[in-house]
């Protein structure tokens, strides 16, 4: 009985070796037909097989880099203490070049530190304080009246340390000194400028000591 | 040999046809409707039913369980019979299976725009719905069965070795991933918290990428490419290795989806490990389907349909190119969170899933109405529009990611970062997000092209409900597996075996990368300082996750200096341990928000600010892009679901002190006053038991548990 089965289908194989006309590859053998959808007898294309072979290598040398060697570009808080670290030696000799560049270049005119200032407003303070510094959840800049004082130093003070308390965060870690120093003098430009919208007066009338 | 009569039941065909047609429509449209809705936020509509945070998941479940999801089936109720010479098992299988899946779709949308969901991508569905899917699915797999188990053909062929494992595969991704508390009929918490949460859902997100988009569409490839050009399969023996490779290292792929995020590191070299060997298998599936049109390129250039077979394969290569790239984690630095991604899914989406299923219909409906297409000459019109579409909607994604996220990582010398206003990088895109909505509407054009072209046909023809058919009857097949046969020869007549082979290889990948991480106590390192939310944080939270927040907003701040100088302390894995669902994101139109509300931070704002910002976002900033939420400080906190709530999270394990639910309201009721207190001297008069009071206390808490306490890694 078993052997009978077996020899059915050892005969099946032999009857279907055709050979498809367009591409001369022998078809599938045996009973290799779907709904008339026929097999071809191709092998794995070589290229594909060694892509994947490649890509096995690759992924079996990243895992011995991670888990064996825990190398440091591959875990991540490394990676991250070692990019911090990096940046900083970065940023301070910049910042060195900055100054005695700046040592030897003729300072900026009123015009330029008012439109530096005015993009650093723009970008930052116009959130809270209105696009005009009429004021919208933070004060209005427009008027004569100051919560913390309206001299250039108190306003560094803010601007350095923030309000928290009232929403006013510390601009110390994302401004540079020339940059505060621009954006406070674009701010005291803003005074009695009159802007439409404007925002009840809070803190005290300031008179200039 | 005898031959037996019988016949082909093409009822079940036509339906999830004409299904699939519907809700392509829908789901088409509702995308166009989300691309505009990204650069214009009046196209928000002001209300929340049609708000971005609820159409984006409904796009996404329409095109893919609805629109995809049906033409699944349509080629599996078309080619199943045919390529086993048998009718379908059972006519009223095929219809609870229909009508079923159908309720699903419309119970869907209704909830999704009401603000039902678990927050949980693809998978936003509440717990009766996703418990109606499971029964669905299991009354599909029992149809297909017995259709296998009743065939008239001794092997069943590598389109049908596809379908099997999509069924298994989506049954466990979708009943695993689904595990959930109920807190009322229509709102849950996921059993999962954090890391395990994120692991277990990107594990379910990839593979439906996996076994929803992919294998079934490789079935429907070896079943129509063969068929339309009557050309033999390139190579049997490509097609077991990569059908097998496949489904094996498909499944290990999904923390590619968390690439430096606070998952272990462990799991995601796992993640980008098995991305990369999946290349080959993947293109194993593109090169057999393309060689076998070998000898027919010229019947390619005459027919669109075959066109569309070919420009859809090729995106499938394309994608899966792009896909082992996208998982390298230098790569992922630049393309995660922006639109690179957005634009990556979308050639396989329009290209693979959508070509291959205007193909099949262009194909099959004429076939079941025994008539010709109305028009060739539109079914051209609308393979080169949809393939122009592609191009148009996706290149300005590609540009558009890449400049966003070499934005975010700019500094100036001096160690500042040059656009330390989100904002700025996000004024950048709308061009690219016009064009790309441009590109959308050429393809929802190609496709009402096709309705027409689909409609006329069905007027001419006549539906053949019975297609008659007759084949020889299946002789009895030896038993055991004889010397003659190779080993997977043996295996393809034994359907049952076939499938518990299938189950084994999907599932090893997943209890290798699952079970350690809840096991093993050093994969999530406890932080004491991290408290569960209070009673009012947690109904914030319920609303950021109703509002669909997650999907402009991550909170995942990754260990990159452009972010933590951007966001503060990058993110860790016990941050997170009380957070059911996590809420990592996965896109940021918007700025993170996982530090939102360290007052010590980069990003605080005071709770007037939340108030204008949740009412009116371009009052803020003419800028922004953010839709308005005005509702949220008309509608009413839920209160009395606080104590069900609590009752849940502690069922969950987040320690609640014993009998806090009787303690949780009156908790709720004097935070929610002391936030309306603050706001009032700010000049904002609010009730105190407004949703925005709620949403407002949860912004506060993101992110401040950790900045209490120094913490050690």
């Amino acid at each position: 009985m078993h052997t009978n089965d077996e020899d059915q289908l050892n005969k099946q194989e032999e009857i279907h070796h055709e050979v498809d006309d367009a591409t001369q590859i022998k078809y599938f053998g045996g009973d290799h037909e779907y709904d008339g959808i026929k097999e071809l007898d191709n092998p794995l294309p070589p290229w594909l097989k060694y892509l994947f072979y490649v890509t096995i290598v690759i992924a079996f040398s990243y895992m011995m880099l991670i888990f064996v060697f825990e190398d440091d570009d591959f875990v991540q808080h490394k990676e991250y203490r070692k990019e911090m670290i990096a940046a900083r030696a970065k940023t301070d000799e910049a910042v060195n070049e900055e100054a005695t560049k700046a040592a030897t270049v003729a300072p900026p005119s009123k015009e330029e530190i008012l439109a530096a200032g005015k993009t650093i407003f723009d970008k930052t303070c116009l959130v809270c304080h209105g696009k005009f510094g009429e004021g919208l959840v933070g004060p209005n800049f427009t008027d004569d009246y100051w919560i913390h004082g309206g001299n250039p130093e108190d306003l560094l003070k803010v601007v350095n340390e923030g309000v928290i308390e009232k929403g006013m965060i510390s601009y110390k870690s994302q401004l540079n000194k020339t940059q505060i120093n621009n954006v406070i003098q674009y701010i005291l430009s803003l005074q009695g400028t009159n802007p439409p919208n404007q925002k009840a007066p809070e803190g005290e009338k300031f008179v200039k000591n | 040999m005898e031959l037996q009569k019988f016949s082909y039941d093409n009822r079940m065909t036509r339906n999830f046809a004409i299904a699939t047609i519907v809700w392509g429509v829908v789901g088409l449209l509702m995308g166009l409707l989300v691309a505009l809705q990204i650069f214009l936020p009046w196209m928000n509509f002001g209300l929340e039913f049609t708000t971005f945070g609820r159409t984006r998941p409904l796009h996404t479940n329409a095109v893919i369980f609805a629109f995809v999801g049906n033409a699944i089936f349509t080629a599996v109720y078309y080619s199943l019979q045919r390529l086993l010479k048998t009718r379908m098992y059972s006519e009223l299988l095929g219809k609870i299976h229909f009508w079923g899946w159908q309720s699903i779709i419309v119970a869907a949308a209704v909830t999704l725009l009401a603000g039902f969901t678990t927050g949980k991508e693809y998978a936003e569905l509440e717990w009766p719905i996703d418990i109606a899917i499971t029964l669905v699915w299991v009354v599909f797999g029992w149809n297909m069965f017995g259709t296998i188990l009743q065939r008239r053909t001794s092997h069943i062929y590598v389109s049908i070795w596809f379908y099997i494992a999509t069924w298994v595969t989506v049954a466990v991704l979708h009943i695993f991933n689904s595990l959930a508390v109920p807190v009322s009929f229509l709102k849950s918490y996921t059993l999962y918290a954090g890391v395990q949460d994120a692991l277990v859902q990107w594990w379910y997100g990839h593979n439906a990428v996996a076994f929803f988009l992919t294998t079934p569409f490789l079935g429907m490839m070896y079943y129509f490419v063969p068929k339309i050009s009557g050309r033999p399969v390139y190579s049997y023996k490509l097609s077991i290795v990569h059908f097998w490779s496949l489904i094996f290292l498909y499944i290990w792929a999904g923390p590619h989806h968390l690439l430096y995020s606070s998952l272990p590191d462990w799991l995601q070299a796992l993640g980008t490990t098995f991305s990369v060997m999946l290349l080959a298998p993947s293109w194993g599936g593109m090169i057999n389907g393309l060689l076998t049109l070998r000898g027919a390129w010229d019947k390619v250039r005459r027919d669109p349909i075959l066109k569309m077979f070919v420009v859809g394969i090729t995106a499938y290569g394309m994608a899966t190119f792009e896909g082992p790239l996208l998982s390298f984690k230098s790569v992922n630095a630049i393309s995660h969170f922006t639109d690179w991604t957005i634009g990556h899914v979308h050639i396989g989406a329009l290209g693979w899933n959508g070509l291959l299923t205007f193909g099949m219909i262009y194909w099959l409906v004429p076939r079941i109405y025994n008539t010709t297409l109305y028009s060739t000459k539109l079914a051209n019109i609308h393979f080169w529009i949809s393939t122009l579409a592609i191009v148009f909607y996706a290149v300005p994604l590609y540009i558009g990611g890449i400049t966003q996220a070499l934005m975010w990582k700019q500094f100036t010398p001096d160690g500042f970062l040059m656009y330390p206003n989100f904002l700025e990088t996000v004024t950048q895109l709308i061009p690219m997000y016009a064009i790309r909505a441009f590109g959308g509407f050429l393809y929802v054009s190609g496709f009402f092209i096709l309705v027409y072209n689909i409609v006329m046909t069905i007027k001419a023809g006549s539906f053949v409900a019975d297609e008659e058919a007759q084949a020889p009857a299946l002789e009895v097949m030896p038993v055991g597996k004889t010397s003659s046969e190779s080993g997977h020869r043996f295996l393809e007549r034994k359907p049952i075996r076939f499938l518990i082979f299938a189950t084994i290889a999907i599932l090893i990948g997943g209890i290798v990368e699952v079970i350690p991480t809840y096991l093993i106590k050093s994969n999530i390192p406890t932080i004491t300082s991290v408290k569960p939310y209070t009673p009012l944080e947690l109904q914030g939270r319920d609303i950021y996750v109703k509002e669909g927040c997650y999907n402009c907003h991550s909170q995942m701040i990754r260990p990159f200096r452009s972010e933590t100088e951007r966001y503060g302390e990058y993110s860790k894995a016990g941050e997170s341990v009380y957070d059911h669902p996590f809420q990592f994101g996965s896109k940021r139109t918007g700025p993170d928000l996982a530090r939102e509300g360290v007052k010590t931070g980069r990003n605080y704002k005071p709770d007037a600010w939340h108030y204008n910002h949740f009412i009116d976002p371009q009052k803020m900033n003419e800028a922004s892009i953010m839709p308005a939420y005005p509702w949220l400080a008309i509608k009413e906190i839920d209160i009395q679901s606080t104590p069900g709530k609590i009752r849940a999270m502690k069922l969950l394990g987040v320690p609640y002190p014993d009998n806090y639910e009787h303690q949780a309201i009156a908790d709720l009721k004097a935070q929610a006053d002391s936030i309306a207190k603050n706001l009032a001297t700010a000049g904002i008069q609010t009730d105190s038991n407004r949703e925005i009071i709620a949403l407002i206390a949860y912004m506060q808490r993101l992110g401040v548990d950790i900045m209490n306490k120094p913490v050690k890694e």
